[in-house]
C-alpha cells in the first residue's frame, strides 16, 4: 500500500538554514511522487482527534458511522449522519487521525450486536435493552456506562481482558486497513492512531497516540488501554517498545487539560516529589504537542489565573466547575495544572531547577467529535456526539440529553464548534506532518482557517516585511515551536529578541481584530509571570491604546439573523515586534494569539434556523482565535 | 462491523433461517415445525463458544447443561413466536432490521471490483478523478477591498506593466505559485479568486482580482489542463467510491424489493 517514498527533508530544528526553495523529488514504483519543499511553504489543516462508532461511548451515544465514513467526510465527500442528516464540509481537511478509544474498542457495538440470551450480567442486559430502545435509551445507557467507568464499576463482561484483547486486535486491524485505503500522499493524509483514555476517578488525563508510519509497522502492535494505571508512564513504555520493535515513530497529544482538575500539568511528579530531569525529558520527548482547544472547552487560559487578560475566558464556562465525569468539583487551586499558558510557565520553572522543560510542547486544536464528522465551523456544526446532532432542542439540552445537568455537569450550548490543527509541513504526508508536530511547528484555531506565521530572531526589523520575509524568518531566526539561539556577545542586533508576526484571515470567515504576543517568564526570585502584548490590530489610527488597553474592535453581529459584516477588522495583520521588557537573564516564552472580530456561535445559527427563544445567559457571539506554539528563550 | 457479525455462528444460524424461509421465498417461517434437532453442528458451536470464554473444554455435565439450555431457548423462542410476542417488541424489531440490513450489504462489502467496473466509474465522471487543473502565477496582495485600494490598484497595475516593482502588503501568502492545483488556490484565496483566475490572459499583469482576503494583481505564466485520470493512479480512490456506492445501492435495492411486497397506507387524521 505504501507507494510513496518521501524524500527526507533537512530541517534541523532551530538552526535551519535555507538555501532556496528547490523541490526534492523521489519517484518510487513510478506511481506516486510527493514533493517536499525545502521549508514549509503552506499550512495543512486537519483533525487529530476523531471518534467513530468503534469508540465505546460514541456508539452508545448513537453513532453508527465507522472509520470509512469519517475519512470520506474529512476528505470532502458527503455522508449521511447517524441521525439521517446529509453532511458535507464546506472545505475538505488535509489530514485526519481516527483516534478511537483503545479501551473497550468496539465493545459497545459488540454488546449491541450480541445475541441477547448470551448476556448474563444484569447491568449489561439493561444497557443492551436500553440501546435497542432507540436514541433516548442509548444516551441513558451511555451515561450509565460513563458513570460506572468513573466509579470503577464496569461489568467484567464489558472489560473481559482476553475477549477484549481479541476483539481489539480484530477491530484495530480492520480499522487500519480502512484508514490505509484513504491515505493519498500529497493530497490527503490518513494517520493511524488511537486514544489512550487515562483517567483518575473522572479526572481527564487522556492522550491521543499518533503513528508516523505505514501499515507494515503499525499493524505489528495493538493499541493499549490504561486499565488501572494512574499516570502516563505505561503509555510511554508502550511507545518506546513500538519504536524499538519496528523502527517507527509515535507521539502522544494530551487533551482536555481543562477537565483534569489540575493533574495534567503538575509541578511535581506523581508521588508529590520534585520532577526530575529524566522525567521531564521523557515527557517532552513523548508528548511534543498538546491539544489546546476542542468541543469540550478551551484550555488556553482561565480568568482566575490571568485576571489581567480580558480575553482569557473563552470557552471555559461550564467546563471549569467539575472534572470530566463530574465526579469531583474543580477547586481554585486546581486551575494552574489545567491550563496551557500556566503549563508553559511551569515548564520554565522546572527547567530553571532541572535544566529540562517537561512542558516544551506545541499546540493544536481538534474536535474530539464522537459523530465521525469532523466539524468545527459554527454554521455547519454536528456537535460532540450523535445525541446532539442538529435539532431544534440541542441548544437547550444538557450535554447528555435526557440526563439532568447536575449529573453531566454542563449544558450542550457550552460546547464549542472547535477546533482544527494547523501544521506547517513540507508536504501533505504522514512523515512530513508528523515531523512538523515533533518540532512544534504547528498551531491551533477554534475552527476558522487563519494563516499565521511567527518567527523569532535577534535582528528582525520592519524592513524585513518588505522583502521575502518567510525566507528571512527561516534563515535568520526560528519558526514557531523553536528556541532562540543563545544570546551571547556575538549575537547581532541590539539585545532584545524581535519577532516577525503575520496573520491572514480565513478567506471565507471573519476579519481579524488583533494579534497579541503572550509572554511568560521567570524572575530572579524564581516566580513565573505572564503578560499579553497587543502588537498589531486593525484601524490602529483610530483605536489608540488607552492605559495599555486597545479599545474593542466593535461588533457587527445581528443575532436575530446570525450574520456579521467584515466592515470592521482587517484581512491581514503583520508586524515586527521586539520585546520592550526583555531581560537577558530571564527564561521566557512567547506565543501568538490572533483574535477574530465577533461572529455568531453555532447556538445562534441554531436559534435562527429553528426559530428558538433562548435564555439570555446563552452565548450567541464570540471572538474566535488562533494560538501558535511558543518560541522559547533560554539565558546562556 | 458487519463482517464481524457475520462470523458469529449463531448469526449464521439466524440469518440462514431468515434468508431461506423469508427473504427468498417471501413466506413466513413454518411455526408448525415442532422438531428440535441437537446435532454435531449445534453442539460444536456451543463448545466453541464455551472455549472462547473459559479457555478449556466443557465437562460432560456442562455440555448437558448447555444442551438443556439450548432446547429450552428453542422451545420458548418458538412458543413466543407462535403467541406473537415479538410483534410489538421494539428490541426484536430493531434487531431483526439490523440483521437483515447487514445481510443485504455483506456481498457488497467483501466484493472486489473488476478493472472494467472501475474504468466505467472513471469514464462516468473523469473530472472527479482527474488531477485539478494547475496554474502557475505571481500575485501581489494589495490588502482589503476598499475604494482606495481599487484606485491604487490601477496605478500599480500600470507600474507593473512598465516594469516598475510594486510592493505586496505583508501577509503569509506565497508571492509565486508553481503549478498550484485549483483546490490549493481555493484553500488560500477562496473559490471566487480561483474562478476569476480562469478568465485572465497569461503573460501580463492583470487585476485587481478580488479574493476572500482583499484585492490582488496577478500574472499568470502557465496553465496546465487537468491530467486525464488513469486507473493505475486513482485505483484506490475509485475502489473506495465503488465500494461505498455498492453498499449504498445494495442497501437501497434490498429495501426497495422488500417494500414492494407491502401495501403501505399512511392514514393521518385530518
Amino acid at each position: 500500500m505504501r507507494k510513496a517514498a518521501i524524500a527526507a527533508v533537512l530541517l534541523l530544528g532551530s538552526t535551519t538554514l535555507v538555501t532556496g526553495c528547490h523541490k526534492l523529488t523521489k519517484m518510487v514504483g513510478g506511481e506516486t511522487a510527493v514533493n517536499n519543499t525545502a521549508y514549509p511553504e503552506r499550512v495543512y489543516w486537519g483533525d487529530t482527534h476523531l471518534h467513530t462508532s468503534n469508540s465505546v461511548d460514541a456508539f452508545g451515544f448513537g453513532n453508527r458511522l465507522g472509520p470509512e465514513e469519517a475519512l470520506r467526510f474529512a476528505s470532502g465527500e458527503e455522508v449521511t449522519s447517524s441521525t439521517g442528516i446529509k453532511a458535507k464540509l464546506a472545505r475538505p481537511l488535509d489530514f485526519l487521525v481516527v483516534s478511537d478509544h483503545a479501551e473497550g474498542l468496539g465493545s459497545t457495538k459488540a454488546l449491541y450486536d450480541a445475541p441477547r440470551f448470551m448476556i448474563s450480567d444484569p447491568t449489561l442486559l439493561r444497557w443492551f435493552d436500553l440501546m435497542h430502545e432507540g436514541t433516548k435509551g442509548s444516551l441513558q445507557a451511555t451515561a450509565e456506562m460513563l458513570d460506572a467507568r468513573a466509579h470503577g464499576k464496569l461489568p467484567a463482561g464489558l472489560n473481559d481482558p482476553t475477549k477484549g484483547a481479541a476483539r481489539t486486535h480484530k477491530i484495530w486491524n480492520e480499522s487500519l486497513a480502512t484508514v490505509d485505503s484513504y491515505n493519498q500522499p500529497g493530497k490527503f493524509t490518513a494517520f493511524f492512531g488511537f486514544e489512550y483514555t487515562l483517567m483518575q476517578g473522572g479526572n481527564n488525563l487522556h492522550r491521543n497516540v499518533i503513528f508516523r508510519d505505514g501499515i507494515d509497522r503499525v499493524s505489528q502492535v495493538d493499541p493499549i488501554d490504561p486499565s488501572s494505571e494512574l499516570w502516563p508512564d505505561k503509555l510511554w513504555d508502550y511507545m518506546d517498545a513500538y519504536q524499538a520493535k519496528t523502527g517507527g515513530k509515535v507521539l502522544a497529544i494530551p487533551h482536555n487539560s481543562n477537565l483534569s482538575n489540575g493533574l495534567m500539568f503538575m509541578l511535581t511528579d506523581p508521588n508529590g516529589g520534585p520532577i526530575t530531569a529524566e522525567y521531564a525529558r521523557r515527557r517532552a520527548a513523548h508528548e511534543p504537542v498538546v491539544e489546546i482547544t476542542q468541543i469540550k472547552g478551551d484550555s488556553e487560559a482561565h480568568p482566575f489565573l490571568s485576571p489581567n487578560d480580558e480575553f482569557a475566558g473563552y470557552g471555559t464556562a461550564g467546563w471549569d466547575m467539575n472534572n470530566l465525569l463530574n465526579t469531583q468539583p474543580t477547586k481554585p487551586g486546581d486551575y494552574a495544572g489545567s491550563y496551557v499558558r500556566e503549563a508553559l510557565k511551569r515548564g520554565l520553572l522546572i527547567e530553571q531547577r532541572t535544566g529540562v522543560n517537561p512542558y516544551k510542547f506545541g499546540v493544536i486544536g481538534s474536535t474530539d467529535a464522537h459523530t465521525s464528522l469532523s466539524t468545527a465551523d459554527d454554521n455547519n456544526f454536528f456537535g460532540k456526539h450523535a445525541g446532539v446532532e442538529p435539532s431544534a432542542h440541542r441548544a437547550t439540552d444538557t450535554f447528555v440529553p435526557g440526563m439532568p445537568v447536575e449529573k453531566v455537569g454542563r449544558m450542550n450550548w457550552q460546547s464549542l464548534a472547535s477546533g482544527y490543527a494547523a501544521v506547517w509541513a513540507t508536504s501533505n504526508t504522514r512523515e512530513a506532518i508528523f515531523d512538523a508536530m515533533m518540532r512544534h511547528e504547528v498551531y491551533g484555531t477554534t475552527g476558522p482557517r487563519m494563516t499565521v506565521r511567527f518567527f523569532g530572531g535577534w535582528d528582525f526589523n520592519a524592513g524585513d516585511l518588505k522583502t521575502d520575509w518567510v525566507k528571512a524568518g527561516y534563515q535568520r531566526g526560528v519558526p514557531m515551536g523553536g528556541t532562540l539561539a543563545p544570546h551571547g556577545p556575538s549575537t547581532p542586533g541590539k539585545g532584545a529578541p524581535s519577532f516577525i508576526v503575520s496573520a491572514l484571515k480565513d478567506p471565507v470567515d471573519g476579519n481579524l481584530d488583533r494579534v497579541q504576543v503572550v509572554k511568560g517568564w521567570v524572575d530572579q526570585a524564581g516566580n513565573a509571570h505572564e503578560k499579553v502584548f497587543d502588537v498589531v490590530w486593525s484601524a490602529m489610527d483610530q483605536r489608540k491604546a488607552v492605559g495599555g488597553k486597545v479599545p474593542a474592535v466593535g461588533d457587527t453581529v445581528d443575532v436575530t439573523k446570525a450574520t456579521y459584516a467584515n466592515t470592521i477588522g482587517a484581512p491581514e495583520l503583520s508586524t515586527v515586534w521586539s520585546d520592550p521588557e526583555f531581560n537577558p537573564g530571564q527564561r521566557a516564552f512567547y506565543y501568538v494569539r490572533v483574535l477574530m472580530i465577533p461572529t455568531p456561535t453555532w447556538v445562534d445559527y441554531d436559534m435562527v434556523k429553528y426559530g428558538l427563544k433562548l435564555d439570555p445567559a446563552i452565548t450567541l457571539k464570540q471572538q474566535e482565535r488562533a494560538y501558535t506554539s511558543a518560541i522559547w528563550y533560554n539565558p546562556v | 462491523m458487519t463482517r464481524a457479525l457475520l462470523r458469529e455462528p449463531l448469526v449464521h444460524f439466524l440469518i440462514a433461517g431468515a434468508m431461506v424461509f423469508w427473504l427468498l421465498s417471501g413466506r413466513a417461517p413454518d411455526l408448525g415445525e415442532r422438531r428440535i434437532v441437537v446435532d454435531k453442528v449445534v453442539v460444536g458451536a456451543m463448545v466453541e463458544r464455551f472455549y472462547g470464554s473459559f479457555h478449556r473444554l466443557p465437562t460432560p455435565d456442562e455440555t448437558d447443561g448447555m444442551i438443556r439450555d439450548y432446547v429450552a431457548d428453542q422451545v420458548y423462542y418458538r412458543e413466543a413466536l407462535r403467541l406473537g410476542l415479538d410483534k410489538d417488541d421494539e428490541v426484536v424489531i430493531r434487531r431483526m432490521r439490523r440483521k437483515l440490513e447487514s445481510v443485504a450489504v455483506a456481498d457488497a462489502e467483501s466484493a472486489e471490483p473488476s478493472d472494467n467496473a472501475l474504468q466505467v466509474l472513471i469514464d462516468k465522471d473523469p473530472a472527479r478523478y482527474s488531477e485539478d487543473p494547475r496554474t502557475s502565477f505571481e500575485q501581489i496582495y494589495l490588502g482589503a477591498d476598499t475604494p482606495e485600494t481599487r484606485a491604487r490598484a490601477n496605478t500599480e497595475l500600470a507600474d507593473l506593466r512598465t516594469g516598475k516593482p510594486v510592493p505586496s502588503v505583508p501577509a503569509p501568502l506565497p508571492a509565486k505559485l508553481d503549478g498550484a492545483p485549483a483546490s490549493d488556490i481555493s484553500g488560500l484565496f477562496g473559490d471566487e479568486f480561483t474562478l476569476a483566475l480562469k478568465d485572465q490572459p497569461t503573460g501580463q499583469w492583470q487585476g485587481p482580482i478580488a479574493s476572500g482576503l482583499g484585492l490582488h494583481l496577478v500574472k499568470i505564466s502557465a496553465r496546465a489542463a487537468p491530467i486525464k485520470p488513469s486507473l493505475t493512479t486513482v485505483r484506490q480512490r475509485v475502489t473506495n467510491d465503488w465500494r461505498a456506492a455498492a453498499i449504498a445501492r445494495a442497501q437501497a435495492d434490498a429495501y426497495k424489493t422488500m417494500l414492494g411486497r407491502y401495501d403501505v397506507k399512511i392514514e393521518l387524521p385530518k
